[in-house]
């Protein structure tokens, strides 16, 4: 679905500080969403934490950085980094072009899927809770 | 409520929006990095009615602003628009503005948004009887028009012709059928204008946006995204940000601005303490190997603490992190190694004397035919 113009696909999950994360499998892919990367801009710098280190849930797991200012990224859901997205290295802009695929920005092995999934949105919660940060 | 331009509905349709001192200004319409580069490849127009602007009018106002500059003023030619600082009695810097002559005794003075209150007491404070001080900022419109194309863009518009108009020169003219005063003057290091617009108001700003929408037509709206980082690439500082009421033009590295014995003029007696010796710290330009340097960032020698971010952007067009900061003195010239610390990695970046870019190629020294 859209809110305001920014994507919120049915699918994923949310967190109130925008990122998104998606089951596949038995791993989850953590992003940032269409509205946290409409309001960075411009992306030009991707930080990431390296693969086998430990990333907790609503902890910083890196930034995301625009020209105009840096945002931290907090990770959805605790585990073990299984991929780093290597190519935003090179093409930081895949954040902002693709925020929900091409632009994803590291894969997990949960630690603890069932129970911390349960504090994220679904797409609805998060449309719905996007329309009332826009209404104001 | 935040205070509006004559151009906020053109803004609120297209931009995203932002407040920058008190008013609701566009931060970009479509990336700062597009914008960006439109102004350094082609043309850039960026509504700046946010800046305060004041008429000093009166026999005795050559003398006035004599008293609160540090540039000659009697000695600049009709016609002439040049940059200058604003001091406090301790050589401090209140404000960087740019004067127009537009006669003997008639004066545009264009002064930041955030300062324009402190500007207008310090100079009412120090205004002789005869002088008069009008306050065109509500009852004008200002528009820059930036970059290599933005003279064929502007022409379009103006009666003047503008191959006659030289870089810090000004002249009052029609634009679109308006009045307006036309300065080649900016801020982004590029060629380009600045206009001011007359008797546009928020009741009947149908001039200011005729004469957007038409440059519109030939340049690329910019917002304060882009006019933040073209200023930085440019090296250009920020009032507030890289240059304060406790930096002298010496620590500011603006003391070209200067005229050679000049003295009579607040802040003087307080700069004279230079003669002997130079400032302890210094503002300098910084361009990062990796990571973005911002304001508040430390800046590391070998023997320990070197200085401080002031400001500093990514640059859209070298691709990496440049900054403007302030550093001791004794490890200042250009060349000399120095870590940041970003968010607690140290990164490599070396002091640079801006602009950051290749005066060959962007800025408005370029040669020619690129």
């Amino acid at each position: 679905m859209e809110v305001h113009g920014y994507q919120v696909p049915e699918g994923l999950l949310y967190t109130k500080e925008h990122e998104w994360a998606k089951k596949e499998g038995s791993v989850v892919k953590i992003g940032i969403t269409d509205y946290a990367a409409k309001t960075l801009n411009d992306v030009v710098y991707v930080t990431s934490p390296k693969p086998h280190s430990t990333v907790e849930k609503s902890k910083s797991m890196g930034t995301v950085e625009s020209i105009k200012a840096v945002s931290e990224v907090y990770s959805p859901i605790s585990g073990t980094v299984t991929k780093v997205n290597a190519d935003l290295d090179s093409h930081p802009e895949l954040v902002n072009k693709s925020p929900y695929s091409e632009g994803w920005l590291v894969e997990v092995a949960p630690s603890n899927f069932a129970t911390e999934s349960r504090s994220l949105m679904d797409a609805g919660a998060y449309a719905a809770y996007l329309n009332t940060l826009l209404a104001k | 409520m935040p205070k509006t331009t004559q151009l906020y509905d053109y803004h609120a349709a297209h931009a995203k929006l932002t407040e920058f001192a008190g008013y609701e200004m566009p931060l970009w319409y479509t990336t700062t990095t597009e914008e960006h580069l439109a102004v350094r490849n082609a043309s850039g127009i960026f509504d700046v009615s946010h800046m305060a602007r004041f008429v000093a009018k009166g026999e005795r106002a050559t003398g006035f602003l004599e008293g609160m500059v540090p540039t000659a003023v009697q000695a600049q030619p009709l016609g002439k628009a040049f940059y200058t600082l604003l001091l406090n009695d301790r050589g401090g810097i209140i404000d960087d503005l740019i004067i127009e002559k537009l006669a003997a005794d008639r004066y545009m003075v264009v002064v930041n948004a955030a300062n324009a209150q402190t500007d207008m007491r310090h100079m009412m404070s120090h205004a002789p009887s005869g002088l008069t001080l009008d306050d065109l900022t509500e009852t004008t419109a200002m528009i820059a028009v930036q970059g290599p194309g933005a003279a064929a863009s502007l022409q379009q518009l103006a009666d003047l012709d503008l191959s006659q108009l030289k870089r810090f020169r000004c002249a009052e003219t029609k634009v679109a059928g308006e009045d307006a005063l036309i300065s080649r003057t900016g801020y982004t290091g590029e060629d380009g204008f600045e206009v001011i617009v007359y008797y546009a108001s928020k009741s009947t700003p149908n001039g200011a946006l005729k004469v957007w929408e038409r440059l519109a037509a030939t340049s690329t709206p910019c917002g304060l995204g882009a006019r933040d980082s073209l200023r930085l690439e440019a090296g250009l500082p920020l009032h507030g940000s890289d240059i304060d009421q406790d930096t002298d033009p010496f620590e500011a590295d603006l003391a070209w601005v200067m005229t050679a014995g000049k003295s009579g003029y607040i802040g003087a007696d307080a700069l004279s303490k230079y003669r002997d010796s130079g400032p302890r710290v210094i503002r300098r330009g910084l361009i990062m190997e990796a990571g973005v340097a911002r304001h508040g960032f430390d800046i590391l020698d070998e023997s320990g603490s070197l200085g401080s971010v002031t400001s500093g952007t990514f640059s859209p067009l070298l691709r990496k992190g440049v900054a403007l900061c302030k550093v001791r003195s004794d490890n200042s010239a250009y060349g000399t190694h120095v870590g940041v610390l970003v968010r607690d990695v140290r990164q490599n970046g070396a002091i640079t004397k801006p602009p950051f870019y290749d005066e060959l190629l962007y800025g408005w020294k370029r040669q020619k035919g690129n």
